[in-house]
């Protein structure tokens, strides 16, 4: 009984604490590397790698203004999003089978991602500034469209994952036992590849980089969500946004990327999730490096009409074409 | 049931990350759709024509040189050709090459910051960086020539201030090389790249009825078909010896202008290369003699005191578009009776606010970006209230925005005189 209490409560907290702590480290230690790798890729000489950091820091001793025309949503919603994506942090593959994973929780985590955007939505309207509102509006028309075609794409590999045999079906662990590539007939190999194409551009639209910088256009709509936002808030959307983009692509790492290393180094218990971890993390940066970094040194940003469009008309149906691949055998 | 449209106003500016100068603009928004634009002009007023009333000829040169520092050549030059036309001064012909050349490399450096600030706008930060690298050339090029990276005080009345002998030829044709090998990257890079051929294209359309009716004048009108360039035809100065013509956006894309932001950038591709041609050509034809009518400024005051009577227009074609400047002056006074300015920003952002009607508010930004706005040059005093005018001074100003700041906090604390005697003008 004891060591139930011990085994079910104290180390999943434990690791949560833990993993929060080293994902919040490298996710804004991954933002310093992107800031320094774009300025590089510009020709400049750009921020010291700790600057979102400095930032953080900043921001939190900083002054926090609040709008005569804000409500309590605009106070409560920053606080809400990073404790989305804290209690996220237990549902995301990170080299090993997730804290809480369970039979389905893959909807949990759906859920948990699209409710940051929902939290950062609402904080945004209840700032009563325009701009602000232009951006919300902007945020919820793009969650509807990129979150169809990575649903879609994601239950299919799942449910044809499942299909090689799995104690927990539709868990986020299940990248660890089978992964995409196992399944093994040319057609599931093509269509694993549009998959991939499919999680770059939902990844790209979910971190808002390249042609999907458009609720946060700065230029436009003066940073559109965060407008009204400053110091302690500011600080944590800051956080949220960093730790999303390291969530987001741990999923499409664990997907289409899932091999460990401490399988080659013999090493097993606590040490083998640790290196795994580290791994995954490395693998993380340079997932990010292509979809982020050379994505947003490399385009501008689409109008929003023109990004639904593609989001629909292009990766929907690459992501309905490689479904439809790579469930084929079992199907016919 | 009839239709219920949510419209809504909001202010853009005069303070916009967007907006390089504080300039208002209210849009009324049907959604993401614009559906009008109404533009306040005077967040940029300095007061300058009215600083101008108690300074002589001369001294005007220097205040029309500061008034935008991107396009302090023109102003200065367009300035002196109108004391030139009011006081029938003749300008030996070594000056006026010179002329050409400082001009065209300051619309080099203006074309390239325009073509960096649009790419910015669209969150193309890449294109940006990398164009004001390729913009540094020509600022070095201006230090090395006039001394000055803004506000080269290279043009005199009758004439120009300094020479440009054998070295800064040198550098000068340094510069031309090194462009000619940066240009078909930018051209490249701006023509051919996918976003922003989805961003540009058929975005802030000016149809050619609308820029004839708005007055639109250079890049922004020779986009919308227009065929106009002040050194064209006026046939300014050496100009025409040098084979000016304008640059229309057929020549650049291959299609008919369809007066789009495309085609604006694409006049201004254009007039890159031109102006290296140009600059190229008036070295070679530079011919050799005196560089100004009167050797020193203590005689330029006192001729001109004795030559300007009447009045006298300067046109030129500045990087954005025509800029016309108006002098009057009477025999035996060494200040102007009247100094009026036209800057091409005026009739071309009436034209813009009417082009971008219908499109989305992200276009906005990237539609006031595309004329090259000088907000700086625009604004100027005129204040009319319940009809009758009034000029404000510093000081006005300065107890209007007290005022202001009383009215938005009352509780604040701390004298707000100036310490000291502030600039008693």
């Amino acid at each position: 009984m004891n060591m139930d209490v011990i085994g079910e409560i104290v180390y999943p907290i434990a690791g949560l604490l833990g993993l929060y702590g080293f994902v919040s480290l490298v996710s804004l230690l991954w933002e310093g590397i992107d800031r320094k790798l774009v300025a590089r890729m510009q020709r400049r000489v750009g921020p010291p790698l700790i600057q979102p950091f400095y930032d953080f820091l900043k921001l939190l001793s900083k002054e926090t203004i609040i709008p005569n025309t804000a409500n309590y949503m605009f106070r409560l919603a920053p606080i809400m999003a990073l404790a989305t994506a804290i209690a996220l942090l237990a549902y995301t593959p990170m080299g090993f089978t997730p804290v809480l994973a369970s039979k389905g929780d893959v909807i949990v985590f759906i859920y948990l991602l699209a409710l940051i955007s929902f939290f950062k939505i609402v904080g945004a309207i209840s700032s009563g500034n325009p701009y602000a509102k232009i951006g919300a509006a902007r945020e919820a028309t793009i969650m509807v469209s990129r979150e169809p075609a990575m649903m879609l794409a994601i239950f299919a590999i799942m449910w044809r994952l499942g299909k090689l045999g799995v104690p927990k079906p539709f868990s986020m662990g299940i990248f660890y036992i089978h992964n995409i590539w196992e399944i093994g007939t040319p057609m599931s190999f093509v269509g694993a590849i549009i998959l991939l194409y499919v999680f770059c551009v939902w990844l790209a639209s979910e971190i808002e980089v390249g042609f999907f910088n458009i609720p946060d256009a700065e230029e436009e709509i003066a940073e559109g969500l965060l407008v009204e936002y400053s110091g302690r808030y500011l600080a944590l959307l800051k956080l949220t946004k960093a730790l999303k983009a390291y969530i987001a692509a741990s999923l499409v790492v664990a997907i289409f990327f899932p091999w460990g290393i401490a399988g080659y180094l013999n090493l097993t218990g606590i040490s083998a999730d640790i290196a795994n971890l580290l791994f995954h993390t490395l693998k993380v940066f340079a997932l990010l490096f292509v979809v982020e970094s050379v994505f947003r040194a490399v385009t501008g940003r689409l109008k929003i009409t023109q990004a639904v469009d593609f989001l629909w008309k292009n990766v929907f149906l690459a992501s309905l074409v490689g479904s439809l691949l790579i469930a084929m055998e079992v199907i016919m | 049931m009839t239709k219920v449209e949510y419209w809504v106003k909001i202010p853009f500016g005069p303070i916009h990350p967007g907006l390089e100068e504080p300039e208002k603009f209210i849009l009324t928004l049907d959604g993401e759709r614009i559906v009008d634009v109404d533009v306040k002009l005077g967040y940029n007023l300095r007061g300058i024509q009215w600083i101008a009333l108690r300074r002589n000829y001369v001294q005007i040169m220097y205040l029309a040189e500061r008034m935008c520092g991107i396009c302090s050549f023109s102003h200065n030059h367009t300035y002196t050709r109108a004391v030139e036309e009011a006081g029938e001064i003749e300008v030996p012909e070594r000056a006026e090459y010179i002329r050409v050349i400082i001009g065209e490399l300051e619309r080099i450096h203006s074309h390239l910051l325009n073509l960096g600030v649009l790419a910015h706008d669209i969150g193309y930060d890449t294109l940006l960086h990398l164009t004001w690298l390729a913009r540094e050339k020509v600022m070095d090029t201006l230090e090395a020539v006039a001394g000055n990276r803004v506000n080269y005080s290279m043009v005199t009345i009758g004439g120009v201030r300094r020479d440009i002998d054998e070295k800064k030829r040198r550098i000068i044709l340094d510069m031309i090389k090194y462009y000619k090998e940066v240009f078909p990257q930018i051209e490249d890079a701006f023509l051919h790249d996918p976003t922003i051929e989805a961003r540009f294209r058929d975005t802030a359309v000016i149809s050619k009825r609308v820029a004839l009716e708005q007055g639109a004048v250079g890049p922004t009108g020779r986009g919308s078909g227009i065929r106009d360039d002040a050194r064209w035809s006026e046939r300014l100065g050496v100009y025409p010896d040098l084979g000016i013509k304008p640059v229309m956006p057929q020549d650049i894309t291959g299609e008919r202008p369809r007066g789009d932001v495309f085609d604006r950038m694409a006049v201004r591709i254009g007039e890159l290369w031109q102006s290296l041609e140009l600059i190229e050509n008036a070295l070679d034809a530079m011919p050799d003699g005196k560089i100004k009518t009167f050797p020193r400024d203590n005689i330029l005051v006192a001729k001109l005191k004795l030559l300007v009577d009447g009045e006298g227009i300067g046109r030129y074609e500045a990087p954005r578009g025509e800029l016309i400047h108006y002098v009057r002056g009477k025999k035996g006074s060494d200040k102007p009776l009247r100094w009026k300015p036209r800057e091409p920003t005026f009739p071309n952002l009436f034209s813009v606010a009417e082009g971008v009607k219908g499109d989305q508010v992200a276009d906005f930004v990237v539609a006031v970006a595309s004329i090259d706005p000088c907000l700086s040059c625009t604004d100027r005093v005129a204040v009319i209230q319940n009809g009758k005018r009034r000029i404000l001074t510093e000081k006005d100003l300065l107890k209007e925005s007290i005022r202001k700041t009383r009215e938005i906090n009352p509780d604040i604390k701390g004298d707000p005189t100036p310490i000291g005697a502030s600039c008693s003008r």
